[in-house]
């Protein structure tokens, strides 16, 4: 009897520990099963279309390059990358990938989905593998780009391409109004002096019919007068403070030059605007795009820095499109291999100017020579482009925001500064009551 | 075995209920995970949450395979001390293990693994040092709680899949196994109690009755004590009796040789001087010799003759002495060895002889008196007959009666007759064996 219960007891501790040996087994399969393929395949996660939202003939071109690359210098691993998902549906794509545990080992990442999964653990830690391979150099990228991709001062991913915004000028009505190109490092004071000479009535129909600007929003004035609005997980919003309270000031000084009318985008494309804010990838995708009419033929342009706010620099927020290696993939060391080609690979780097609209990240291949004499080839001018402010404009960049529901927090600051501005109360108690609403809004957005 | 039948129903009950609700939320789960995958709001899923859920596939293949491990390990029998504690720890490390699983949603596991537990602390003092760190477990796993230290993804984000309705009768189904396994577990402790009560009563009646026998025992000495008292009062008087025997036998028969031989000095005085200083020396010995009886009589109150001498040299002194004290015509015939009886028999043979011929002097005022000591397979005779006046009817003092009651003891028989002088006649059954030797 006694040996029956022991026996008993003895088969009911190795089912247990068994069961548990299974549990453990399933915690631990990977993607695609237990058995390892005869060769090593490694998956990518991108879109086809643009990430700079203009449309592009050259889709996965630059990847399959990567590829090619890739496989010739690791012969034995294959890539494989899943084709047809546009930039649109690509953060849900990749949601679902990750909710079904099928993560691409490397993929591209979205700015604003890279601090949800960097804190949920979908993203590997790169730092370690950066600093033990010889091959790969930090400094050989643009340091605001490399920022773009850390979280909590680890690198989770690496900066694919970028664009940073610049001021783009109508040179013809600065030359009409004999004024000319204003220096790099302008300020806001020259800009509203300039904005204010130019806002005016040409044919006299009553009517103001040429403008400073349009497009320059609280977002620019921010930037460049050293505000940070949010901070990294974006559960909190600093909209107190006097740089804010200037910046808002200016905003409502410039929007007082035209007596309220306010330029729209086509009067810069009819040449009636001097000033537009714009991402390089628009301005380059606006002057190289090969299929379609060159949009601003009736008048000369440049661009320039952003202007000076008095608490901050010529910055302005640089866009970032990063490329991260999945926390739980198999091949750990060739995806980062295979990173590395997307990222650090010069001739990879130097196909950005030629299929798509951005930057590289590497201070080497946008400052190239090559690269250099083919931006002026698509500017038309020599002087059009200047390379060196371009160069410059992504290294003093300030790191754009990278948390989900961004463009919603924007939208509740934009509907801040506008109550703020026609309110009739001061600005710093606005400041006040708002940024309390909008914490309040982080806070339910992220339940 | 009998009694922990229904506990163990509850108990057998309740692991069911368990795996049933486990399975049935990680169903829920890996459903609406699937749901919000094929539906695309997977990107809106995760803004919510701070962790990744697992793949839908793994949560309820997870989720019963660590449940089903706690049922095995449960259903291994500890024999208490650290494998209890070990068992015990694995069984709620896993249970906290399954309960992460389902997003801290279900927790009712640590309360199977404090009801089963608790079958090893029926009477132990150990049952809530056992118990309050399993119940501390169960208090702190909570969502709201641990969300702060463990990125779990809760189960109401899982439910955000599904419209309002259909979401409230899932969830209302959760909520009812949750309540129906917290039900069941009071149902379970409360049997277990209640048996444990019944254990106890009848633990209490054990003592009830062992105390109604201790009271009957303690009546039971006190009886006895009782009697102990009324046995020491009977040989109290039983002494009193002997020592009353004593001093007839002795002092008396001392006195009534004195008185005797007085008497007739006084009347040999005048006659016969010489014979009564003779006489009167006579007396002094008897009177002397009642001194020494009277002595060893409070001493040992065992007759000084026989102590001094063998039964049949006694008697023979003792006639001699009453022949001269009293002067007294006594015969004595002996036809047998008197040297082979016991004590007591010894003691009273020369107690009939000696008080026999007391009385016939005494009483019977006899001139002559015959002693005869004859034996008959095993049966002593002694036979004393007199020619005083004896006497109609037999009173029987103090001396025969006593002499009777002495020989009730030894089985024997006294015969009496005062028809022509005083014949007295005593039986003893011989113990002693010899008897065919001596005839």
């Amino acid at each position: 009897m006694i040996k029956g219960k022991g026996n008993i007891n003895y088969i009911l501790g190795a089912a247990g520990v068994l069961l548990l040996l299974a549990a453990a087994l399933i915690k631990a399969v990977p993607e695609g099963g237990l058995l390892p393929g005869s060769r090593k395949t490694i998956t990518v996660g991108v879109f086809s279309d643009s990430y700079w939202e203009v449309p592009n003939g050259y889709a996965y071109r630059i990847l399959e390059d990567a590829i090619e690359i890739f496989e010739e210098e690791n012969p034995g691993v294959q890539v494989e990358y899943v084709s047809g998902i546009m930039k649109d549906d690509y953060s849900e794509w990749l949601a679902e990938q990750v909710l079904s545990g099928t993560v691409p080992d490397v993929f591209l990442l979205l700015r604003e989905d890279f601090n949800g999964y960097a804190e949920q653990g979908v993203l590997m830690d790169l730092s370690e593998l950066a600093q033990q391979d010889p091959e790969f150099q930090e400094d050989e990228f643009y340091s605001s780009a490399l920022l773009a991709g850390q979280y909590r001062q680890r690198q989770y991913a690496l900066p694919y391409e970028c664009a940073p915004r610049l001021m783009f000028v109508n040179k013809t009505i600065l030359d009409q109004e004999n004024l000319g190109i204003p220096e790099e490092d302008w300020n806001w004071e020259e800009f509203y002096q300039i904005c204010r000479q130019v806002t005016r009535d040409t044919d006299g129909d009553g009517v103001t019919d040429q403008f400073g600007v349009v497009g320059y929003t609280w977002e620019e004035a921010f930037d460049s007068n050293g505000v940070t609005l949010f901070d990294s997980d974006g559960t909190e919003c600093f909209l107190t403070g006097n740089r804010v309270e200037t910046a808002i000031r200016f905003i409502e000084r410039l929007r007082e030059i035209g007596g309220g009318t306010v330029a729209t985008e086509r009067d810069f494309a009819l040449g009636n605007v001097v000033f537009q804010p714009m991402l390089f990838s628009e301005f380059r995708a606006y002057k190289s795009y090969p299929l379609s009419v060159k949009k601003y033929s009736g008048f000369e342009w440049s661009c320039i820095p952003m202007p000076a706010g008095p608490d901050g620099g010529n910055v302005s927020s640089l866009d970032t499109l990063l490329a991260a290696v999945s926390a739980d993939t198999r091949h750990r060391q060739e995806a980062w291999e295979f990173l590395k080609v997307l990222t650090c690979d010069e001739r990879i780097q130097a196909e950005l100017f030629d299929y798509s609209e951005g930057v590289s990240v590497l201070r080497r291949v946008t400052e190239s020579e090559d690269n250099l004499r083919q931006l002026i080839e698509d500017s038309e001018s020599a002087d059009t482009l200047n390379l060196r402010i371009l160069s410059d404009a992504v290294e003093n960049a300030a790191v754009a925001p990278r948390f989900r529901g961004l463009e919603e927090a924007k939208g509740e600051v934009n509907r801040a500064v506008e109550a703020i501005i026609s309110s009739d109360t001061s600005i710093s108690t606005g400041q006040i009551i708002w940024n309390r609403e909008i914490n309040k809004f982080l806070d339910g957005e992220r339940l | 075995m009998e009694k922990g039948k229904l506990p163990g129903c509850v108990l057998t009950v309740m692991k069911n209920l368990n795996l049933g609700a486990i399975l049935y939320i990680a169903a829920l789960m890996a459903y609406s995970l699937r749901g919000i995958i094929e539906e695309g709001s997977a990107l809106e899923f995760l803004s919510g949450i701070s962790a990744v859920p697992l793949e839908p596939w793994k949560i309820p293949a997870l989720s019963v395979c660590l449940c089903l491990s706690i049922l095995c390990i449960m259903g291994v029998q500890s024999s208490g001390g650290w494998h209890l504690f070990g068992k015990v720890c694995l069984e709620v490390v896993l249970g906290f293990a399954v309960s992460w699983l389902l997003g801290f949603s279900y927790t009712g596991i640590v309360l199977l693994i404090l009801a089963d537990t608790m079958r090893y602390f029926p009477r132990s003092r150990w049952k809530f040092p056992a118990a309050v760190p399993i119940c501390l477990v169960y208090l702190l796993l909570d969502y709201d709680l641990l969300s702060a230290a463990f990125d779990v993804v809760p189960l109401t984000a899982y439910m955000e899949y599904f419209q309002s309705r259909p979401r409230g009768i899932f969830l209302g189904i959760k909520n009812m196994l949750v309540s129906l396994n917290m039900f069941v577990f009071m149902v379970y402790m409360v049997l277990l109690v209640r048996e444990q009560m019944s254990e106890k009563e009848r633990i209490l009646s054990l003592n009830q009755e062992l105390n109604r026998a201790n009271a009957q025992l303690q009546e039971a000495n006190h009886q006895l004590e009782e009697y102990a008292k009324e046995a020491e009062k009977m040989v109290e008087t039983r002494e009193r009796n002997r020592l009353a025997r004593e001093i007839h036998d002795t002092l008396g028969h001392a006195l009534t040789g004195i008185i005797t031989g007085i008497e007739a000095c006084t009347v040999l005085m005048d006659v016969a001087p010489e014979a009564a200083k003779t006489q009167l020396k006579a007396i002094g010995d008897v009177a002397r010799q009642g001194m020494t009886d009277v002595r060893r009589s409070v001493k040992a109150l065992r007759p000084d003759m026989l102590e001094r001498f063998d039964l049949a040299q006694a008697i023979e002194n003792t006639v001699e002495e009453m022949r001269q004290a009293a002067n007294v015509d006594i015969a004595y015939c002996c036809s047998t060895d008197l040297n082979c009886f016991s004590d007591d028999e010894e003691e009273i043979i020369y107690r009939i002889v000696q008080e026999s011929i007391t009385n016939s002097i005494r009483h019977g005022k006899a001139k002559h008196i015959q002693v005869e000591i004859s034996r008959k397979y095993n049966m002593l005779r002694v036979f004393i007959r007199d020619d005083g006046t004896g006497c109609k009817s037999i009173k029987k003092g103090f001396g025969l009666s006593h002499m009777e009651e002495r020989l009730g003891m030894l089985h024997g028989s006294l015969r009496c007759s005062g028809d022509d002088g005083f014949k007295v006649e005593a039986q003893i059954p011989v113990r002693w064996g010899t008897e065919e030797k001596n005839d």
